[in-house]
């Protein structure tokens, strides 16, 4: 441990005069500060008079000093993004000019519309989708990455998915049947997606009007979004617990709290904002017949995509594995 | 040693020591846990009090003024007597300053978890806080200032210029920057809007750093370097020099973390100018403490406490000179909102910050106790854990920041984004777990720090024959 003074040091000390002070044991030496450190003191001080000449620094009466380089960071900003919306422009122009089947049958356009779709569609689309429409494990959204659609798989059907969105409506059972006849509904839809017939279970489910969504067949109804109790494929789960469950509950039937949630968010823009600014209007007493809709959609901020953004969507997600053709 | 200990005060000085390695537990250990949470993020368990955003706060307070500040007190108190040849001017404000201090800590563990906060960073206790904070440094300031007054040598030393420097400008900052309107007992709203408050909070943030963790510090580094080494110190002009270079600059450099905002350009370039100004001014600090140990080099072999010591002037050059580099817009625009952000911090806070104080604090406490430490080789064990952790906690966070920079900024040939946010997000696993690593093994240094010190001060306490004037060969 050191000394509580600096004695030891004298004999082989420095020919360095110190200051002459000694506080608690410590002295200072009377070193010139060294020769590169002085001159890097100069030298940015050049540096800050030569930075303070190129750029805007100087706060003055009105506004500040503009530089020699006339820069600024909103001519960058706009430098940057020029950049970038020349490289896009070619595509984009002959985009917006093309319909949906005419990009299909276009390579080039079909290689841009995937690459900026990619981002489109992991930034807003891919927490419930998931990453290429593979949907996320342990959550119950649709896969989209393969050929069975609740709503169809055509562009046009799809396109309408994604601008207006989607809200499926099963009713909850829970008090209109008995635990039995749920129990052998339950049965009835895991036997028919294991092509087992169930005759006992297919006379419920006539009976119960099940049939009026599902259809007679149970293969669902496109128009309406219901599932197809026929196959593998589930929207929830195939397990018994699961299915009964989303019998008792139904999907989206606000009059049972118990009841499953499955919204698709509409992400057509103009849409959104009129639909909200029409609730606002009611809930404030005012028609909504009223609204002046260039008011409306002036200034507004939404993050909703844009028409070519659905389009280019629609487009990615038809091409995701499952697109379907365009006459059906 | 004996005649000392009754000279100078220096009851509290041992008080605020002991809660400062206390502190650097505690504080690390929060950070470790928020650090998994971003690798893991189940770890928060889905309570909010244990969430990030409530728990990142209180890490912060733990480990700036908590540790730092506790130990800034410890030091500041420890020096002025040491160096003025005089008892501390009042014991009872030393003793306000302690309890206050703590009082403050107390109410940030309460207040940040249950979500009270300003929401400025590094400033994010309420107003009533506030106002203990700023009575508790003035009765600090005053008392080191008084100190100094009836000092018994002619000069100030230069550890005392700095800790001068620190308590002045803190002072002014802390109150400027927490004017606020009371709304309700644990609700204010700052008199600053908009751009201006967002200026007045990186003046404040960035002179947390300049004044609070780099001014006291160097008034630490000032005393303890020449008293570990047995050496002069290497310059007095040197010092001289760049005491007033950074006194003057680092007020300026707020603006710099503001960069490409709705702040005028001409704010965001001073700042960057000055802040490239001040890389040689720091490196004054640095030179002068390494040049401190010519022709003692090799006491690196075998006191690990100067190798704390020594250490941390090498991070504080390196961080001092990463700084400015970053603040240049050109630099700015990769690295901003990245890690290697939270990588220079921490450069700065756990090599700089951290290494100097272990370092003084080891150097304090056997001759507070007057004793020798329990056990050298924890020591030396704890430097390696300090030093690894470190290391691997900058490497991380510069590979995963600048990874995240590029990430965002990649277009492909159609002028597209390359990559979705959340693809950039899944990159930084791998060096998030890293830098929990390297977070814990600092952190269990810490640890062994703590038990160090604890029995090296049971051992005195319960066996007097402990001290050092009793033991032989001393």
């Amino acid at each position: 441990m050191a000394d509580e003074n600096n004695s030891a040091d004298e004999n082989q000390s420095e020919q360095v005069s110190d200051t002459g002070h000694s506080w608690d044991g410590i002295r200072e030496l009377n070193n010139p500060c060294p020769r590169w450190w002085l001159n890097s003191l100069y030298l940015s001080g050049l540096m800050v008079l030569i930075y303070l000449i190129l750029y805007p620094s100087l706060p003055l009466i009105n506004g500040s000093s503009k530089g020699l380089l006339g820069w600024t960071q909103m001519t960058e900003y706009k430098e940057d993004l020029a950049e970038i919306e020349a490289r896009r422009a070619p595509f984009e122009k002959k985009f917006s000019a093309m319909t949906v089947p005419e990009v299909l049958a276009d390579q080039e356009m079909l290689n841009y519309v995937t690459a900026s779709s990619k981002v489109l569609f992991g930034d807003n689309c891919a927490a419930c989708h998931g990453v290429g429409g593979q949907a996320v494990e342990g959550l119950a959204y649709p896969v989209l990455a393969d050929d069975d659609w609740l709503y169809g798989g055509s562009t046009d059907q799809i396109m309408m998915s994604i601008a207006n969105g989607r809200q499926g409506e099963m009713p909850a059972h829970e008090g209109s049947m008995t635990n039995d006849e749920v129990n052998q509904l339950t049965q009835f839809v895991i036997d028919s997606s294991n092509a087992v017939l169930n005759e006992a279970g297919k006379a419920l489910y006539m009976e119960q009007g099940c049939y009026v969504c599902h259809g007679n067949d149970a293969k669902g109804i496109t128009e309406i979004g219901s599932g197809d109790l026929t196959d593998k494929l589930w929207r929830f789960s195939g397990d018994f617990e699961e299915v009964r469950y989303t019998i008792l509950h139904g999907v989206n039937d606000n009059s049972d709290p118990k009841t499953r949630q499955a919204i698709m968010p509409q992400w057509n823009e103009k849409l959104a904002v009129m639909l909200q600014a029409k609730a606002n209007a009611i809930a404030e007493n005012q028609d909504p017949r009223m609204l002046e809709w260039n008011k409306v959609f002036e200034g507004d901020e939404t993050e909703r995509l844009t028409e070519s953004d659905i389009k280019k969507l629609t487009i990615y997600v038809h091409q995701l594995g499952g697109g379907q053709s365009l006459s059906q | 040693m004996q005649a000392e200990q009754h000279q100078y005060s220096f009851e509290v000085v041992k008080w605020f020591v002991y809660m400062s390695v206390v502190y650097l537990v505690i504080g690390t250990g929060i950070g470790v846990w928020i650090a998994a949470e971003l690798a893991w993020p189940d770890l928060n368990f889905d309570n909010p009090y244990i969430s990030f955003g409530r728990l990142r706060p209180l890490h912060t307070n733990a480990v700036i003024f908590a540790f730092g500040g506790s130990t800034l007190m410890a030091t500041a108190f420890y020096i002025v007597q040491r160096t003025s040849h005089v008892r501390l001017w009042s014991d009872k404000l030393a003793w306000f300053t302690f309890w206050g201090w703590n009082l403050v800590i107390l109410g940030a563990v309460i207040t940040l978890p249950l979500g009270i906060t300003q929401s400025k960073e590094y400033a994010e206790l309420e107003w009533p806080l506030d106002i203990l904070i700023s009575a508790v440094w003035l009765a600090y300031t005053f008392n080191f200032i008084m100190t100094l007054s009836v000092r018994r040598v002619s000069h100030i030393y230069v550890a005392n210029w700095f800790f001068l420097a620190m308590m002045i400008m803190v002072t002014y900052l802390h109150v400027v920057n927490s004017l606020a309107i009371p709304v309700s007992f644990w609700k204010s709203y700052s008199i600053f809007a908009g751009v201006q408050d967002a200026m007045i909070q990186w003046w404040w943030g960035h002179n947390a750093v300049g004044f609070f963790l780099t001014a006291g510090f160097l008034g630490i580094m000032y005393y303890f370097v020449p008293k570990q080494a047995n050496r002069p110190v290497y310059s007095y002009r040197l010092s001289v020099i760049h005491f007033w270079g950074l006194t003057f600059g680092y007020v300026w450099l707020g603006a710099h973390h503001l960069q490409y905002t709705a702040l005028p350009d001409w704010t965001g370039s001073l700042g960057a100018a000055i802040s490239l100004a001040m890389i040689i001014p720091s490196w004054g600090g640095a030179i002068n403490g390494l040049f401190t140990l010519s022709g003692a080099w090799d006491k690196l072999r075998t006191d690990y406490t100067l190798r704390f010591l020594v250490v941390s002037l090498a991070f504080y050059a390196m961080s001092t000179f990463e700084g400015p580099v970053m603040s240049s817009k050109t630099v700015n625009a990769l690295s901003h909102y990245t890690d290697w952000t939270i990588g220079h911090v921490h450069a700065g806070a756990l090599g700089w910050v951290g290494m100097i104080s272990i370092g003084a604090i080891y150097h304090m406490v056997e001759r507070l106790w007057d004793t020798k430490i329990y056990s050298v080789n924890l020591v030396n064990l704890h430097f390696w854990m300090a030093t690894i952790g470190t290391a691997m906690y900058i490497i991380a966070m510069w590979v995963s920041g600048i990874m995240q920079g590029l990430m965002w900024r990649a277009y492909d040939d159609y002028g597209n984004l390359t990559y979705t946010f959340v693809e950039s997000v899944a990159q930084m696993h791998p060096y998030y777990a890293l830098r929990t690593v390297g977070g814990f093994l600092f952190f269990l240094g810490a640890v062994v720090m703590l038990f160090n010190i604890t029995i090296t001060i049971r051992k005195v306490a319960t066996n007097p024959a402990n001290k050092m004037s009793h033991v032989a060969g001393i």
